[in-house]
């Protein structure tokens, strides 16, 4: 008897250590069993919901949104090749197949959109299950339903309809959703909105570069805006105005952040914070969109750098003849934002290129910037102002805001009459005022203007190519200018993994 | 711990105690006693069998090989021995001695091999196992053990996918595959399953080597076993000898000229530059207008990457067993450097095995093999701008190597007229001032006690560990750069990455052997329990003010995103049992199973069972065929059983919290954390379920013997990350899913051609076909797209995939009447089909024309090794080969690049340059620039597809020994020897057809991607000179 005691006895024993000796927990990163415990796990988890905007910022928006417009247009560099998924965005030519297309910059934005929402829905769904300090709580709700709502702003405004994940995913199961309509996905945007508001405290009493309950509600009044809402848009932005907590900076130059310093000034509303240095928050933006190929010695005059290196490829976001010819004479924003740099590697005959200066702040090394990109300016919160002042019939108040910012680039009051006239001079504003912030599609998407405006862009780019940077050997393709539609193709990875799109 | 020796002596134990038991039984008759000495080779054998046939009389020869035996005149003596062809000589009247020569079997079929877990006489064995001697692969001038096995082994295909010293070996055995898990084999050395690389491991150590295939062989190995499984024994002194050898060769290595792929000279490109602005109507820049001012300043950038190198090896072991004390002692050094300037490869090695018998019943052993190796390489393989070989390659042969005092230039570029784009840093400088070195410092260890406390019964308790700890330095000095178009000076770069590795293993075994009147049993029961820890420690700076201090405190900044440690951490528990039976070892059967309990399964599936059964008869023993004077030796074997393949990562089953992604507010940086895969607590092993059937056949007194298997195997759960719309906000759920299946037929046959008295030719020929299919995918998923591949439903693995290539439009005509790329064909441009029949070529997306191009895999594979004796000289010829096999020619898509932007492969020369002059049909018009090129250049397609089918002259060895040296030296032999002599390919894009690479430069292109050409490190022809003598 004694011997099957020891039997079990030893045998329960070997049992039980060999669980925990088949227990081995990765040391060196946590698990989803350990996080989502405390205050700061939540607050590093709202964190890391932030950090796609920096890829989305430096990768993707210019290229969707702005070279997607008649602001800016790519150089073209016949000796390079695989260039198609940039030059398809500016030509109006991605091809749509079945509703979708391969397009990588696409593919990203999309993925990237919904990584935001799919951290922010973690700490939505299990926030309220730990208890910590009712401030700090709400102070990361707001936050994090801000971030998700401006990622479905995004996808709203480049796809339309959507699939609209609220809670997190676990398992391959619950991976895909059907898509949301576009109404829909803006009636969970203004929800998530509406409550955020009041959850987020206001600019001076958030660390700075944070989302705000100003950024809340200058997002809700975009929104509002889209979607024609014009009295709930004002009735959400005046605060912001009258909270005296933002103004515009006294130069417009001076708006752009340079490194270190003028960053998240009184003008900035919400901007993607980035930090120079080794430590890989840096932003490259800039060289994304020099002119190419630029040569070490052409560039250096510009980035100031210790170890200039020159640039090859092909360059993108150049700003077009159009957008140069739209400031106003005396428009001293025209200099702050445009500059001109010598080629003298361009197959081109005219090897002078104009480039954007308002983000190209001196630095110290090589494709590695400080310079922080906004969402929201206070001078667009004016103008939003303006917009919905004068589509509401209050045309002459309109004018007031639509002056302040004028005034500031050196320009005389505005000598629109009317709404009509008051809306076609605030567009215009809006154009050379936030020019290559990535608006100018948004704009022109939202206001029905496509075919007026894209369709004559296609023949004067195909009539003068050279005008638009083409050298004399190259033309533009066959394709270009054959797909206006308002939204893009969806993506064809992510349709290929989904069953409803 | 269990060799074969002591078996083999275990086994002449038994029968010479059976035997004395039936001779004490037997009455003594009218008869006369005839006595003499068996021998072999003039060496007396002790031990054999005098048998008088038909009777059960007989005797065992004595420790001199003498014996005495009453016969009658007329009576036949039966001359036998484990090892020998059994002889048989007539008693003739009035003869009182009879002196026996044995001849060796030329089969071994009596021979003992080792198994999973002990040893078993080879006759006997039910699995499909194939053994290799430490011996047969001695001549060969190779580093690693697995380039010496090239050709030898049936159903195991090596291929050598770089020619880095040390480095690039590919082993798969029976064709196994897994989406994203591991599939190469497992190594045990010495019964301790290492976690380490073979490569690093003398191959002078090495006694023997066996490969086992079938999941009857394998089963024991549970979750670890589907890959196939090769034992390595290492050496052990010889029952009653002191032997102390020394084997050394030196020779070199070089790169031979054909073969190598054939770039366009300095004149040749001038002559292509200057046709492409003349075919497009532009004017030809000043650089190229008289191309024959090049013609005596060609710069062959492949070639200055070369180097003819020596190669030395140099081994003294000392063996011994006596006085109950049997010890190995291994000494090596081994030094190579590469065929690319500034690599090389060094090895110190050392290897202690001692057992001690401590009495009858007890004994002990210790074994200890510690090495350190330091292996030196330039990054010369990977894509373009990484793989300094293929930036080499592809760069403008009018640049200068060396400038006019005969110094190596830095950078070379021209102006932007003349297409060039990129500015090019002198390579060689890359590879010689560029450190990239390891470090490695690893101990095998391993102590055993064995009890034997009653009969039959063995418990042995062993512990073994397994120590690497290596050193990685990288240091890029701001004088050179392994990437194209980066300024000198550039930023210095160190890295520093340090790992330490111990894995310990300790196992506990019982055997027990019983035989009962004809059956026979044996039954093994154990359990072991296996760690590994890794930690992980990596620092990258740079910014280095003085490029001759490349410390860390030298460096202006620490890249905190190079900057970073990590731990990698699993356990194993196991137990294990077989049950072996056979009836007259005729009728044969065997069963085993192991359990693994693994950290790496989900919390709700931490348990494998691993079952297998086997049987054999061999038919030779039954009564219809013993008299059959063809046929020597038939067995037939079938076996089935379920192996597990755990290489699915150390933490897959979590879901995982990254706590550095961080942000920024303002100046401040915030840490940030988010969940970045999705946990599946069921995640497990992938599972192979084999069913082999084999036939093993002797002829003419086993003079040629010859053995088949046919297979069919069937993975299921096989690793996958399962990609999931990224709406998720995951990319991927890692899964068990799909099923592969594979199926194959082994041929291995070994003949004496000749075999007269001063000349012996013996043959060793395999072949092998391996095939698989995938039958199916995750649910609703069909298909998984590599970067050049497709693995699809229906279709074997890892199929390249792309357009196909029709040829060109050859004319305005056909341009017209056939199907285009809108926008970008013209005439001179490549032309593809257009499979789904829409009337445009398209790529990708809806619409694709893409399909199924060719393989990567072999029809089948084979190799032949010829062993000649002639009096004292000796010879080998080993030759191994593929057939069917195809490789993608990446490099083709710069080394062809018709937009002139870099120097190209010599056949561009015979481009489209008007329909008068279409040239060749390989390459199209260079006129249209990128927007026409591109889809020739920039579309996968059957254009980068070519046949790689090749036979190596592996190695030629000629020896010559010397007889009668004295008394110290035992014996000594001189030899030459050849490795990578010859290759016959078709193949024209680099001189290693068995090459396969990723974008990185990582060797073996993954399991999805294979057969992929970078331009790697070519694999040298070598030359060496040696001398075997012991002492």
């Amino acid at each position: 008897m004694k011997k099957y005691i020891i039997a079990i006895a030893t045998a329960s024993i070997l049992l039980t250590s060999c669980e925990d000796f088949l227990t081995v927990i990765p040391e060196t990163e946590l698990t989803s069993n350990t996080f989502f415990k405390t205050r700061t796990d939540f607050e590093q988890a709202v964190n890391a919901a932030y950090a796609p905007l920096r890829a989305i910022t430096t990768e993707r928006s210019w290229l969707l949104s702005e070279m997607h417009s008649d602001n800016t247009y790519y150089g073209r560099n016949p000796n390079f090749g695989a260039v198609d998924p940039q030059e398809d965005l500016a030509d109006f030519s991605v091809l749509v197949s079945n509703g979708t297309n391969p397009n990588t910059h696409l593919l990203n934005q999309w993925r990237q959109d919904y990584l935001i929402i799919a951290r922010t829905n973690q700490i939505l769904a299990l926030i309220d299950g730990v208890d910590f300090d009712a401030t700090a709580k709400a102070n990361v709700r707001g936050q994090a339903l801000f971030l998700r709502a401006y990622a479905y702003f995004e996808l709203a405004r480049y796809w339309g309809s959507v699939p609209l994940h609220l809670t997190p995913v676990g398992g391959r199961d619950e991976a895909a959703l059907p898509l949301s309509t576009e109404d829909e996905v803006y009636a969970q945007i203004i929800k998530d909105l509406v409550e955020a508001v009041p959850l987020l405290p206001k600019r001076s009493a958030q660390q700075l570069g944070r989302v705000t309950e100003g950024a809340a509600r200058t997002l809700l009044a975009n929104v509002y805006i889209n979607r024609k809402q014009w009295a709930e848009a004002e009735q959400i932005l005046a605060p912001v105005i009258s909270s005296g907590e933002y103004s515009l900076m006294g130069s417009y130059d001076m708006a752009f952040s340079d490194n270190a310093a003028n960053k998240n000034n009184s003008e900035s509303v919400f901007e993607v914070q980035y930090l120079e240095g080794a430590a890989g928050f840096q932003n490259d933006i800039i060289y994304r969109m020099m002119p190419r190929p630029l040569l070490a010695a052409e560039l250096k005059p510009i980035t100031g750098t210790n170890n200039t290196q020159s640039l090859d490829g092909e360059g993108n976001n150049i700003p077009t003849p159009d957008i140069i010819a739209a400031y106003e004479p005396g428009d001293t924003r025209k200099d702050a934002s445009i500059a001109w740099v010598f080629l003298s590697s361009s197959e081109r005959i005219d090897k002078n290129y104009p480039y954007i200066k308002k983000f190209a702040k001196k630095h110290s090394q090589h494709g590695n910037t400080g310079t922080n990109f906004h969402i929201f300016r206070y001078a667009e919160v004016l103008l939003f102002m303006a917009e919905i002042l004068n589509e509401q019939g209050k045309t002459g108040e309109a004018a007031g805001y639509l002056n302040q910012i004028r005034t500031r680039a050196g320009l005389a009051a505005t000598t629109a009459a009317g709404q009509a006239e008051m809306r076609e001079a605030i567009f215009k504003e809006r154009r050379v005022e936030l020019a290559f912030e990535n608006k100018r599609w948004f704009d022109i998407q939202r206001t029905d203007r496509i075919q007026e405006i894209i369709v004559p862009l296609g023949q004067r780019i195909v009539a003068n190519p050279a005008d638009y940077y083409y050298p004399p050997r190259a033309v533009p393709r066959q394709n270009v200018f054959t797909n206006l539609n308002k939204f893009y193709p969806y993506p064809a990875d992510e349709s290929n993994l989904s069953p409803y799109f | 711990m269990n060799n074969h020796y002591l078996s083999k002596i275990k086994v002449r134990l038994v029968g010479f105690l059976l035997l004395m038991f039936c001779i004490s039984a037997t009455s003594f008759g009218q008869t006369q006693s005839v006595r003499g000495v068996v021998t072999s080779e003039g060496e007396p054998v002790p031990g054999a069998l005098v048998m008088i046939k038909g009777t059960q009389k007989g005797t065992v020869t004595d420790i001199d090989g003498n014996y005495t035996v009453d016969a009658a005149a007329g009576d036949v003596l039966v001359i036998s021995f484990v090892g020998y062809t059994t002889k048989e000589v007539a008693v003739v009247g009035g003869q009182t001695t009879i002196n026996v020569t044995l001849d060796l079997s030329t089969s071994d079929l009596s021979e003992v091999v080792v198994v999973g877990y002990g040893s078993q006489i080879k006759k006997e064995v039910t699995g499909a196992i194939q053994s290799v001697s430490g011996k047969d692969l001695q001549d060969m001038p190779v580093s690693s053990v697995a380039q010496k096995l090239q050709g030898r082994l049936a159903g195991v295909q090596i291929n050598q996918t770089t020619g880095k010293p040390g480095q690039g070996m590919n082993v798969r055995i029976r064709g196994q595959l897994s989406v994203s898990g591991g599939s190469s084999p497992l190594y045990v050395v010495d019964g301790f399953p290492i976690t380490g690389d073979i490569n690093q491991i003398n191959p002078d150590e090495i006694e023997e080597l066996t490969v086992l295939k079938d999941a009857a062989s394998t089963s024991l190995y549970g979750s670890r076993a589907a890959n196939g499984v090769i034992l390595i024994t290492t050496k052990r002194g010889k029952a009653g000898q002191t032997n102390v050898g020394l084997n050394v060769y030196t020779g070199f290595q070089k790169v031979p000229v054909e073969g190598r792929l054939e770039m366009m000279s300095a004149e040749e490109f001038a002559t292509f530059k200057k046709e492409s602005y003349e075919d497009a109507g532009n004017p030809v820049p000043e650089a190229f207008q008289n191309p024959a001012q090049y013609r005596d300043s060609n710069n062959d950038w492949y070639d200055a990457m070369l180097q003819t190198a020596p190669i030395s090896s140099y081994n003294l072991t000392l063996t011994s067993n006596k006085e109950r004390i049997n010890t190995a002692v291994v000494a090596g050094v081994f030094t190579q450097d590469g065929v690319v300037v500034n690599s090389d490869y060094r090895r110190f090695s050392l290897r202690m095995n001692t057992d001690y018998q401590v009495s009858d019943k007890v004994n002990i052993g210790f074994n200890v093999a510690p090495n350190y190796v330091i292996d030196n390489t330039p990054r010369t393989d990977g894509s373009r701008g990484t793989g300094i070989l293929f930036n080499a390659l592809h760069t403008w042969p009018i640049m200068p190597i060396y400038d006019a005092n005969g110094e190596l230039t830095y950078f070379n570029t021209f102006p932007a007229n003349t297409g060039n784009i990129y500015n090019y840093p002198n390579w060689v400088r890359s590879a010689e001032e560029i450190t990239n070195e390891t470090k490695q410092m690893n101990v095998l260890s391993n102590a055993f006690i064995a009890w034997k406390p009653i009969k039959g019964l063995n418990l042995q308790s062993s512990f073994s560990t397994e120590i690497r700890n290596s050193n990685y330095f990288w240091f890029n000095p701001s004088t050179a750069t392994a990437n194209i178009n980066v300024s000198i000076p550039t930023v210095a770069v160190s890295i520093r990455e340090n790992y330490q590795r111990l894995s310990w293993l300790n196992e506990n075994i019982a055997t027990y052997t019983k035989s009962i009147n004809d059956h026979n049993f044996e039954a093994l029961v154990g359990f072991s329990n296996q760690r590994y820890r890794e930690d992980r420690t990596r620092i990258q700076a740079d910014t280095y003010a003085d490029d001759r201090l490349p410390t860390i405190q030298g460096a202006i900044n620490v890249n905190r995103g190079g900057t970073n440690s990590g731990v990698e951490e699993w356990s194993l528990t196991s137990v294990f049992s077989r049950l072996t039976y056979n009836y007259k070892g005729k009728y044969l059967f065997t069963a085993a199973v192991r359990g693994d309990g693994s950290s790496r399964f989900g919390a709700d599936n931490r348990w494998g069972v691993f079952p297998s059964t086997s049987v054999g008869w061999v038919l030779s023993d039954e009564e219809f065929l013993k008299s059959n004077s063809t046929i020597s030796f038939t067995k037939l074997r079938a076996s089935y059983g379920i192996t597990g393949n755990n290489n699915i990562g150390n933490y897959t089953s979590y879901a995982r919290v990254n706590n550095t992604i961080n942000s920024v507010f303002g100046e401040t940086v915030a840490p940030g954390a988010a969940v970045i895969s999705l946990n599946n607590p069921n995640l497990g092993w992938e599972t192979t379920a084999q069913f082999d059937l084999g036939l093993e056949l002797g002829l003419w007194d086993d003079r040629v013997s010859f053995i088949y298997d046919f297979y069919t195997k069937n993975t299921t759960n096989l690793l996958y990350a399962v990609q999931i719309p990224q709406e998720a906000g995951f990319g991927n759920f890692n899964d068990n899913i799909g099923e592969i299946k594979f199926w194959g037929h082994e041929f291995s046959v070994n003949a004496i051609a000749v075999n007269t008295s001063n000349f012996r030719w013996n043959i060793n020929a395999n072949i092998s076909f391996n095939r698989n299919e995938v039958v199916e995918l995750a649910e609703g998923i069909d298909r998984v797209y590599g970067t050049y591949h497709i693995t699809q439903v229906g279709q074997p693995f890892g199929q390249f995939y792309g357009l196909v290539k029709e040829g060109y439009y050859m004319d305005a005509e056909d341009l017209a009447n056939s199907p285009q790329v809108p926008g970008r064909s013209t005439v001179g441009s490549i032309k593809m089909r257009d499979v789904n029949g829409d009337g445009i070529i398209t790529y990708g997306g809806d619409n694709d024309d893409r399909a199924i191009l060719g393989n990567p895999f072999p029809d089948f594979v084979y190799g032949m090794v010829n062993n000649f004796t002639w009096k004292n000289f000796d010879a080998s010829v080993t030759l191994s080969g593929s057939e069917g096999n195809q490789l993608w020619m990446r490099h083709l898509y710069s080394t062809a690049n018709l937009d002139g932007v870099f120097n190209m492969v010599r056949k561009a020369n015979d481009r489209f340059r008007s329909p008068e002059d279409p040239g060749e049909g390989y390459f199209g018009t260079t006129v249209g620039g990128g927007n026409v090129t591109g889809v020739e250049r920039d579309w996968n397609s059957s254009h980068f597809l070519f046949d790689a089918s090749y036979l190596t002259v592996r190695n030629i060895t000629i020896g010559y020994s010397f007889k009668n040296l004295g008394k110290s030296i035992k014996s000594a032999r001189i030899y030459a020897s050849g490795q990578n002599m010859w290759v016959f390919t078709n193949y024209w894009g680099g001189s290693n057809p068995e090459v396969s690479m990723q974008d990185n430069g990582a060797g073996d292109g993954g399991n999805l991607s294979p057969g992929v050409d970078l331009s790697g490190y070519p694999v040298p022809r070598t030359i060496t000179f040696g001398a075997n003598i012991n002492f």
